[in-house]
C-alpha cells in the first residue's frame, strides 16, 4: 500500500505542460464551430435522413431494387415521385430553383420514361431560357428576375396519380403556370382531357358551368373578380380543348387556370371542380370520373 | 436548463479540471504530446455529443469515460512495441512463486492490459468509487471488483488493512 501511495504522489506530480491550457481552450473553440453546424439537428434525424437518402438513392440507381419495392404490400401501391434533379442559381438579382419530379414504379416503363424525360427536358429548357433572359437583362442594365419550379402530388390513389408542376416567374410581380399530368397507374395511360370525353361538347358544357360559377361567386363576394368575355376588355369565354385539369382522389374532375389567365393576379391560380352529374353523359366511361 | 447553459457548464468543468484530465491521459500514454492529443480529442468528442449526457450528475464519469476510451483507442492504434526487461517478462510468464521484490511498481502498472490499468489508475490515483469506475468503464460493479483484484494480484501488491474497496 505504501508503494501505491508513493505512486499516487508521483501521479499527482505529473508535470502539467504549459500548453495544456491553450490546447483545452482551442479544443473548446473548435468544438463550438464544428458543433454549431449540426447543433440542433438531433442524432435521430441524421439517421432517418440517411435511411431516406439510401432508399431514394437505391430506387433511382437500381431498377431491380425499385421493382422489388413495388412488390412490397404497402410500398407497392405508391408510385413514388421524387425530385431527381434540381438546378439552382442564386444571386442577388436573379434566382432560379428548378425541381424536376421523377416518377418511379409504373409498370409501363415506356410511359414512365417518356414522362420523366418530358419533365427533365422542360426544366432544362426553362433553365436555358432563364440564363438567356438574365444575360439580356444584364445587357439592358440589370434588374430582378426569378424562376422557380416545383411539383406536388395532387392525387395518388390505387388507380390515379396526378402531379401538378408549377412554374413561377418573377419579374417584379410573379406569374404562375400550372401543368398537370394524370396517369392511370393500373392501365398505364396518360390521361388527357379530350380522351375523357366523347366528342367536343364537353368544352361548351364545362365552359358554361364555369362562367356561371364565376358570376355566382362574384355576386356572392365583392372581393372576387374574374375576367369575363362580357366585360368591356374581354375575358374568359371557353376552356381550351386541353385545358389544365386533374382528377381528385374522390374521382372529381378539376379544371385549373393559371394566374392571370381568367382573373386578376390577386386571385392566383384558379380551380373549378366540375360536378360529375353535369358531364356524366359526355364521359367515355365512368372509370376515372364518377 | 437550456442547451446553451448545459454547454457552458460542461465547458467550465473541462477547463477547471484540465489538469486531472491531462494526468489521466498521461497515465496511459506516458508522454506529453500524446496526452495532449488525447485531451484535445476527448474535449471535441464530448462537446459534440453533449446531447448524450442526460444528467449532469454523471458529468464527471461521462467525461472520464470519454478520456479513458480515447486513450485506449489511441494505444490500440499506436500499438507501441515496448522492450521489456527480463524481470518484467517474468511477470507475464507462467508463475514461479518467487520474490520479484525489485520490480518497479510503476513499470508493472504500465505493462498491465488497458482494462486493468484503468481500474488501478481510477481507483488509486483518481480516488474514484467502485461505482464510478463501473460507470466510466461501462461494466457492472462486480466486474470492476474482479478486475481490481486481478490487477492487484498481478501487481503482487500486499493489500494493507486500510484498503477499502
Amino acid at each position: 500500500m505504501k508503494k501505491l501511495n508513493n505512486l499516487k504522489n508521483k501521479y499527482n506530480e505529473i508535470e502539467i505542460p504549459s500548453e495544456l491550457e491553450d490546447v483545452v481552450k482551442s479544443s473548446i473553440r473548435q468544438a463550438k464551430t464544428t458543433g454549431k453546424k449540426r447543433g440542433y439537428v438531433k442524432q435521430w434525424t441524421i439517421g432517418a435522413a440517411a435511411a431516406a437518402a439510401l432508399f431514394i438513392g437505391s430506387i433511382n440507381m437500381s431498377p431491380s431494387f425499385a421493382q422489388a419495392m413495388v412488390n412490397v404490400p404497402v410500398l407497392g401501391t405508391i408510385v413514388e415521385v421524387f425530385t431527381i434533379q434540381q438546378m439552382t442559381i442564386n444571386e442577388v438579382d436573379h434566382q432560379a430553383d428548378l425541381k424536376t419530379p421523377a416518377i418511379e414504379g409504373l409498370t409501363d416503363k415506356g410511359l414512365q420514361a417518356a414522362l420523366n424525360e418530358k419533365y427533365i427536358a422542360e426544366n432544362k429548357m426553362l433553365f436555358k431560357q432563364f440564363e438567356q433572359d438574365v444575360a439580356e437583362l444584364e445587357k439592358a442594365g440589370g434588374g430582378h428576375l426569378g424562376v422557380h419550379t416545383g411539383y406536388e402530388v395532387v392525387t395518388d390513389t390505387d388507380q390515379l396519380l396526378s402531379i401538378a408542376r408549377y412554374e413561377v416567374n418573377t419579374v417584379g410581380s410573379s406569374s404562375t403556370t400550372m401543368k398537370y399530368d394524370t396517369v392511370d397507374k393500373q392501365n398505364n395511360v396518360l390521361i388527357t382531357l379530350p380522351s375523357l370525353f366523347k366528342g367536343n361538347l364537353y368544352i361548351d358544357v364545362i365552359s358554361k358551368y364555369i362562367v356561371n360559377e364565376m358570376k355566382a361567386n362574384m355576386a356572392a363576394d365583392e372581393n372576387i373578380t374574374y375576367f369575363l368575355s362580357t366585360d368591356e376588355f374581354g375575358g374568359f369565354e371557353k376552356i381550351s380543348a386541353d385545358q389544365s385539369f386533374y382528377i381528385t382522389a374522390d374521382n372529381k374532375l378539376v379544371i385549373s387556370f393559371d394566374k392571370y389567365e381568367v382573373a386578376p393576379g390577386s386571385m392566383g391560380v384558379l380551380k373549378f371542380e366540375i360536378p360529375t352529374d353535369l358531364v356524366k353523359e359526355l364521359l367515355v366511361s365512368n372509370t376515372y370520373i364518377h | 436548463m437550456t442547451k446553451n447553459e448545459k454547454f457552458i457548464l460542461v465547458e467550465n468543468f473541462i477547463v477547471e479540471n484540465r489538469e486531472a484530465h491531462y494526468r489521466l491521459a498521461y497515465g496511459y500514454v506516458k508522454n506529453k504530446e500524446n496526452a495532449l492529443d488525447i485531451v484535445q480529442d476527448a474535449i471535441l468528442k464530448a462537446l459534440n455529443s453533449i446531447d448524450r449526457l442526460e444528467e449532469l450528475a454523471y458529468l464527471k464519469t461521462w467525461f472520464y469515460r470519454i478520456i479513458v476510451n480515447t486513450a485506449i483507442d489511441f494505444i490500440r492504434k499506436h500499438q507501441r512495441v515496448t522492450l521489456m526487461d527480463d524481470d518484467i517478462l517474468v511477470l507475464h510468464l507462467p508463475k514461479i512463486e518467487d520474490e520479484l521484490t525489485d520490480m518497479d511498481l510503476q513499470d508493472a502498472i504500465d505493462q498491465l492490459p488497458p482494462q486493468y490499468k484503468s481500474v488501478i489508475i481510477l481507483r488509486f490515483f483518481e480516488d474514484l468509487k467502485i461505482e464510478e469506475i463501473a460507470e466510466i468503464m461501462g461494466v457492472n460493479v462486480n466486474t470492476v471488483k474482479t478486475r481490481l483484484y486481478t490487477a492487484l494480484r498481478k501487481l503482487r501488491v500486499e493489500m494493507g488493512e486500510e484498503f477499502t474497496l
